[in-house]
C-alpha cells in the first residue's frame, strides 16, 4: 500500500479480536511474565490485546518490513477477563497522523479495544518508515 | 499517595533470538526486522532487533507485579524507544517514583541493558 494515501481519520481495522486463553499462555511465555494475577484472576494482559490490535492494523496497511516504532502510549480502562473459550474484543484502528520529513514516513496509528460495549485498551502507537522501504 | 513505593523491584530478562521468534508468533508480528537475519543484516542495525512491544511488556510486567489489577484496569504508558535491543541483550528494568497527584502516582521507568544505554523510557501512571 501507498502509505501516502492514508489520510487523518481513516480506518484501517474494525473487527472482532477473540483471544483463548492458550493464545495468553503463549504471550505470557514469549514476553517471560510470571505475574500471578493473569493465571489466578484469569485476565488478558492489555499489553497482550494491544500487540495485537497493532499487529493486525499494520497487516491492514501493509507496513513495509523494516518499519520501526518510535514511540507508544497506551491507556487500560478495564480487565480483559478469559472465559474457558477466551474473549472477544471489538477492536478499532485508525489513522492519527500521516507525514513525511527528510525521507522518513510518520504514521501515527490510533487503536481501541472494546469488550462487551466497555472500552478496554486505547493506545497511539507511532512508527517511522523509510521512504525507500515504502 | 502514602502507599506508592519509591523505587519497584528491578527485574532483568536476557532477550534471545528464540524469545523474539515466540513473540512473533504470540502478537501476530513478523515483521523481519525481528526475525531474518538476512534481511535484518541490510538495515542500519545490522542484525534483529526486538519488537518494540517485547521491551514494553517488560514495563508492563514491572507495573502488574507491583500493583496488580490496577495497574491492569487503570494504568497509562506513555513510552519512547531510544536504542534497539538485540538478541543476547540483557535488559532490566527499573521505576522510580516521579509524582503523585490527585489520584494517581506516576512512575519514570527505564529499559536500560547491559552497556548502560537506556532502550526505552515511560511514565506508567496508576491509581494511588
Amino acid at each position: 500500500m501507498d502509505l501516502a494515501i492514508l489520510e487523518t481519520g481513516q480506518t484501517l481495522l474494525r473487527a472482532p479480536l477473540t483471544i483463548s486463553p492458550q493464545e495468553i499462555d503463549a504471550y505470557l511465555d514469549a514476553v517471560d511474565d510470571d505475574a500471578e494475577v493473569y493465571r489466578a484472576e484469569h485476565l488478558a494482559p492489555p499489553m497482550a490485546v494491544a500487540a495485537l490490535i497493532m499487529a493486525s492494523a499494520m497487516r491492514a496497511v501493509a507496513l513495509p518490513a523494516g518499519a520501526v516504532h518510535t514511540s507508544q502510549e497506551l491507556d487500560f480502562a478495564a480487565p480483559v477477563a478469559l472465559g474457558p473459550d477466551g474473549a472477544t474484543l471489538d477492536c478499532l484502528a485508525s489513522v492519527a497522523q500521516n507525514s513525511e520529513r527528510r525521507g522518513t514516513r510518520f504514521l501515527v496509528l490510533e487503536i481501541a479495544a472494546d469488550i462487551q460495549g466497555r472500552r478496554a485498551v486505547t493506545g497511539r502507537i507511532s512508527l517511522a518508515v523509510a521512504e525507500s522501504e515504502e | 499517595m502514602s502507599d506508592a513505593p519509591e523505587t519497584l523491584n528491578q527485574i532483568s530478562h536476557r532477550v534471545t533470538q528464540a524469545q523474539l521468534a515466540k513473540y512473533a508468533d504470540a502478537s501476530g508480528d513478523h515483521n523481519p526486522l525481528h526475525l531474518d537475519e538476512a534481511f535484518a543484516n541490510a538495515t542500519p542495525y545490522g542484525r534483529t532487533i526486538a519488537h518494540g512491544m517485547l521491551v514494553l511488556a517488560f514495563v508492563s510486567e514491572s507495573m502488574t507485579k507491583t500493583f496488580g489489577r490496577a495497574w491492569l484496569c487503570e494504568g497509562k504508558l506513555k513510552a519512547r524507544f531510544r536504542a534497539p535491543v538485540f538478541p543476547g541483550d540483557t535488559v532490566t528494568t527499573l521505576g522510580a517514583l516521579k509524582s503523585t497527584g490527585g489520584a494517581t502516582a506516576t512512575y519514570a521507568m527505564t529499559v536500560r541493558n547491559q552497556d548502560d544505554v537506556d532502550v526505552l523510557t515511560a511514565d506508567a501512571t496508576v491509581p494511588a
